[in-house]
């Protein structure tokens, strides 16, 4: 059993309360060009994800998981295709309530 | 019949992948029977596995949120993960912590399951919590790579419902016993599309039979004999008593008693007058 580096569940917002932290996300592709790939937050706000893609097609959805490293901006270790369907404003409630009420169960 | 000699439960501890006790313990009640309660699939993150306390009473027992935890549900990512000769180890990584886990490989679909399951996946974990040497692990007994990813977001939600629930119930006062606590929430139209955490029980069981219209006298027999506490009974229930009963004449018995064993839904026992249930027997 190991507790000590978990990844917080963050959305655009919460984001910048954990920069040099690990965390992880889902955002909606809207750009990738040149190792720079730019995403919307299930909160609906742009995040820059840098590192390098997996050699595999991004799908419209996808996870990073990484260390928050800007207000947007996120670096990541793993990206996990999530498929083109996902339902974000689920996601969205769930790092809110990750962070808040509940952040015994996460953190 | 041979529900006596083979306790399921003890066998495999529970989980909804066996049958139901229904002849077990025929004196005791549906909602107090503890052996049957402590068997509910719980939904949990690592980090509150790591936050468990043990319970006094047996030593593999954990308690998370006052309700103690046998058989648990995880979501998470597979990381180191090892073949060997009889198991496959891993790690599960479900971002708020990692433990260890393994799956025993016993039969040819044990090993065609975890072929599947890769480094890196997101997998749905069913399995028993247990400790070892102070240290926590899962042995797995159902290792199901995940394919749509709301399932994720769906597993943190119901860990956070089910935690609000025990701990809002408690803090009620109404001190509700652990099975009380497990069978209402298993009960929950949430729960009720996951894996089927409770095999049907007797009553299910007739309600299904009641629609194919069954005459009124056999859907009383029927009923009856499904009773725990006749379900119980070794040795079924004698004609004559179904007759004293349900106050219906022996030759209307008769005539019901042939329509179920045509059903397949009764069987005569010990010898031609004595009865019972195919249901859960």
């Amino acid at each position: 059993m190991d507790t000590s580096s978990p990844a917080v569940f963050v959305n655009a917002e919460l984001l910048r309360m954990y920069i040099g932290r690990k965390v992880r996300t889902v955002v909606q592709i809207v750009r990738s060009d040149g190792g720079v790939v730019i995403g919307r937050s299930a909160d609906e706000q742009q995040l820059v994800i840098k590192g390098s893609p997996p050699p595999l097609p991004l799908t419209t959805f996808v996870e990073v998981i990484g260390i928050a490293d800007g207000n947007q901006s996120i670096h990541a270790e793993i990206w996990n295709n999530f498929g083109d369907i996902f339902d974000t404003s689920s996601f969205n409630r769930l790092c809110e309530l990750a962070n808040g009420e509940f952040k015994s169960l996460f953190l | 019949m041979f529900a006596s000699q083979f306790d399921g439960n003890a066998a495999f501890s529970g989980g909804g992948f066996m049958p139901s006790q229904a002849t077990q313990n025929p004196d005791v009640g549906f909602s107090s029977n503890k052996n049957r309660d402590s068997q509910g699939l719980l939904p949990l993150t690592v980090k509150q596995i790591s936050e468990a306390s043990v319970s006094n009473d047996d030593k593999s027992n954990f308690l998370v949120d006052g309700v103690s935890v046998n058989n648990v549900t995880m979501v998470g990512m597979v990381l180191n993960r090892v073949e060997r000769v009889t198991d496959i180890a891993f790690t599960l990584d479900d971002g708020t912590g990692r433990i260890e886990c393994n799956r025993w490989v016993n039969e040819a679909v044990d090993t065609k399951e975890m072929e599947g399951i890769q480094e890196g996946m997101y997998v749905q974990i069913h399995g028993h919590l247990k400790g070892f040497q102070g240290k926590r692990h899962l042995v797995a007994f159902a290792v199901r790579p995940v394919t749509d990813f709301n399932e994720i977001t769906c597993h943190f939600l119901e860990c956070i419902y089910v935690h609000l629930y025990n701990t809002k119930l408690k803090a009620q006062g109404g001190a509700p016993t652990q099975g009380q606590t497990m069978g209402s929430v298993m009960n929950t139209p949430m729960q009720k599309e996951s894996k089927g955490y409770q095999a049907g029980t007797p009553n299910q069981f007739s309600g299904q039979f009641g629609m194919d219209g069954l005459k009124d006298i056999d859907q009383k027999v029927l009923d009856y004999l499904q009773q725990p506490s006749n379900l119980g009974r070794e040795k079924g229930v004698h004609r004559d008593e179904l007759g004293q009963h349900l106050k219906i004449p022996l030759d209307k018995i008769m005539e019901s008693i042939r329509a179920l064993e045509e059903e397949g839904l009764i069987y005569s026992t010990i010898d031609e007058c004595h009865y019972k249930s195919t249901g859960n027997g």
